[in-house]
């Protein structure tokens, strides 16, 4: 059986197939995919989801192997080998407030997508905070008066800036990461090796 | 009215699949002479969160006693079965048990498992007879197409131990060789000052596989006796396997403990077709350190509920029905005593002829019952 890959849709997805495509496999096939979900290869099965999903399908063995933002693996934590990182989709995590924003006395209201690693973040810090969870348009929730701040991943910042928010601090940044499921590593490991040490070398040449 | 999430009733296939399963695994022990013990489904936390079994409080179903002390349902067996054999004479080696374990942080709440322990006895005798049970148990339900992984807690142990790091370093160390996660293995021993270990525990996360990285690993610890003794061990383990049958056994000497009381030997089954981790286990000494017992301990747990899921279900024997009345039903119940090999169902009126092989009923005739075909 061919080793199934799971990926990341979207911003990801693209920076990805340059990646791949720089390792001398094959991608027409993932360019022209249109909007299916599912692609084979010669080589591969490929399948498209949201970057949790990607955590849950390698996890439950339903993909081998799996790239996804390090951002996700710290949030959902999932039981998988987080075997090292890829040079693409860089980020960061940043506390961000609108500009001039006078913290009020009460405990502080976080808005987050990333909830845990929020809790972390305040946890080191020693502070109890609120935290709100959003599933996006997180800029929004100082604005509105939803939140005080927002922790998100900032690429370049732009969408904060033209929200009118600052970046009062970053901690963490992050990559894209490749995942393997525990046992397919271990039982397909003649299929999986190759293709990781291709990935490996590809990322210690970037 | 709705279950909890993780929580399911069971018909059907699964069901039968896994008492059967529990009683394949009955026979089999009893056969090699296993002593049953079942511990209680409740236990004080204390018996799972010391700092020996060392296991999280967060993953435990739990609540507070009438005294204030922290109750939970059993999490885990091993600390169960050593509370509960410590106090049991030395001269009983051998136990069998049979169980649910009840966790938060797995998919299903309640995991039904079915282990063994072979405490102070002969260490690698302990080891040799619990995985050949594994391998009979599987044999005897059925499932021939698994894999066995030995590793040994004692590698990443040796290795580091010229070395120094801070607790939290150390503890962020196994959790990262745990997820064979590379950049952070360097960035933890870098920034340690240790990067001298850097490579042999960037080798270490990918050494596994078949047996042959056994001997790659022998020429590259050459110099290093406590370590190409641990592969003589693990190589005595896999001959022993391979002389009883088993023809896929792979190694991983990266792997490392995820419970802070194994201490040797870690052994792993996992089923081919899905890759599920069908059973897991290893050595323990250091759990009977809390009862101040210095002794030999092994032992590996089945998930029964996975086991279960690929079990052939059993060939159903043949099915007969016999329709009888309130004033027939105890001749039909003599009938069904005569048929020993059968499933004998009665029914006052025939609901669905399809699902049984033969249908008789009780007739009258000359002021006699009788049971006929009809």
């Amino acid at each position: 059986m061919k080793p199934v890959i799971a990926l990341t849709k979207g911003r990801l997805e693209k920076q990805f197939l340059k990646f791949f495509e720089g390792l001398g496999y094959d991608v027409e096939a993932l360019l022209k995919k249109g909007r299916k979900l599912q692609i084979e290869t010669r080589e591969f099965s490929f399948f498209f989801a949201k970057g949790v999903d990607v955590t849950t399908y390698v996890e439950n063995g339903i993909a081998d192997i799996g790239v996804v933002g390090g951002d996700i693996l710290i949030e959902h934590q999932p039981d998988v080998f987080n075997l090292f990182p890829l040079p693409f989709g860089h980020c960061r995590m940043a506390l961000a407030m609108k500009q001039d924003y006078q913290w009020p006395d009460q405990k502080k209201r976080i808005a987050s997508t990333f909830t845990n690693i929020t809790k972390s973040y305040f946890k080191e810090k020693g502070e109890s905070v609120d935290i709100i969870k959003l599933e996006g348009s997180v800029e929004l929730a100082p604005i509105l008066g939803l939140a005080d701040a927002i922790v998100d991943i900032v690429e370049t910042g732009t969408t904060l800036k033209e929200n009118g928010l600052v970046i009062e601090d970053e901690f963490l940044s992050f990559s894209a990461r490749l995942i393997a499921n525990r046992s397919s590593l271990k039982i397909k490991r003649d299929q999986l090796v190759p293709v990781i040490e291709r990935f490996k070398e590809g990322a210690r040449n970037v | 009215m709705f279950l909890p999430a993780g929580s399911q009733d069971e018909t059907g296939i699964q069901i039968s699949n896994r008492l059967r399963a529990s009683e394949i695994f009955r026979r089999v022990t009893q056969k090699r002479d296993f002593q049953q013990i079942s511990t209680p489904v409740v236990e004080y936390a204390h018996t799972f969160t010391n700092e020996v079994a060392g296991m999280d409080l967060h993953s435990m179903l739990k609540w507070f006693n009438g005294e204030g002390e922290i109750e939970v349902l059993r999490p885990d067996w091993t600390a169960a079965i050593a509370r509960a054999i410590a106090g049991q004479h030395p001269s009983k080696q051998k136990w069998s048990y049979q169980g649910s374990v009840f966790r938060f942080d797995k998919e299903d709440t309640e995991n039904r498992q079915a282990g063994i322990e072979i405490v102070h006895a002969d260490r690698f005798f302990g080891e040799a007879e619990s995985l050949l049970t594994a391998v009979t148990y599987l044999n005897n339900i059925n499932i021939h197409s698994y894999v066995i992984e030995l590793g040994h807690t004692g590698i990443f142990d040796a290795l580091i131990a010229p070395f120094t790091f801070n607790k939290d370093d150390e503890e962020e160390l196994l959790k990262a060789m745990h997820d064979k996660r590379s950049d952070l293995v360097e960035e933890i021993v870098g920034k340690s000052g240790n990067s001298e270990l850097v490579k042999p525990l960037l080798a270490l996360i990918d050494a596994y596989g078949s047996r042959d990285i056994i001997d790659q690993y022998r020429k590259r610890w050459a110099d290093r006796e406590d370590l190409t003794e641990i592969l003589t061990h693990i190589e005595k383990l896999i001959d022993l396997l391979e002389a009883s049958g088993v023809t896929e056994v792979i190694v991983d000497l990266g792997r490392v403990k995820n419970l802070p009381y194994y201490d040797g030997i870690m052994f792993r089954g996992f089923l081919t077709n899905d890759g599920s981790t069908c059973f897991s286990g290893g050595r323990y000494d250091r759990l009977y350190q809390q009862f101040e017992q210095t002794t030999s301990a092994v032992g590996l747990a089945f998930d029964v509920d996975e086991l279960a899921k690929h079990m052939e279900p059993e060939q159903e024997p043949e099915k007969i029905c016999i329709i009888a009345s309130p004033e027939t039903h105890a001749i039909a119940e003599k009938f069904r005593m005569e048929m020993e090999e059968q499933v004998v169902d009665i029914q006052y009126e025939l609901k669905n002829q399809t699902t049984y092989h033969q249908i008789f009923q009780v007739v009258e005739e000359n002021s006699q019952y009788k049971v006929v075909e009809k």
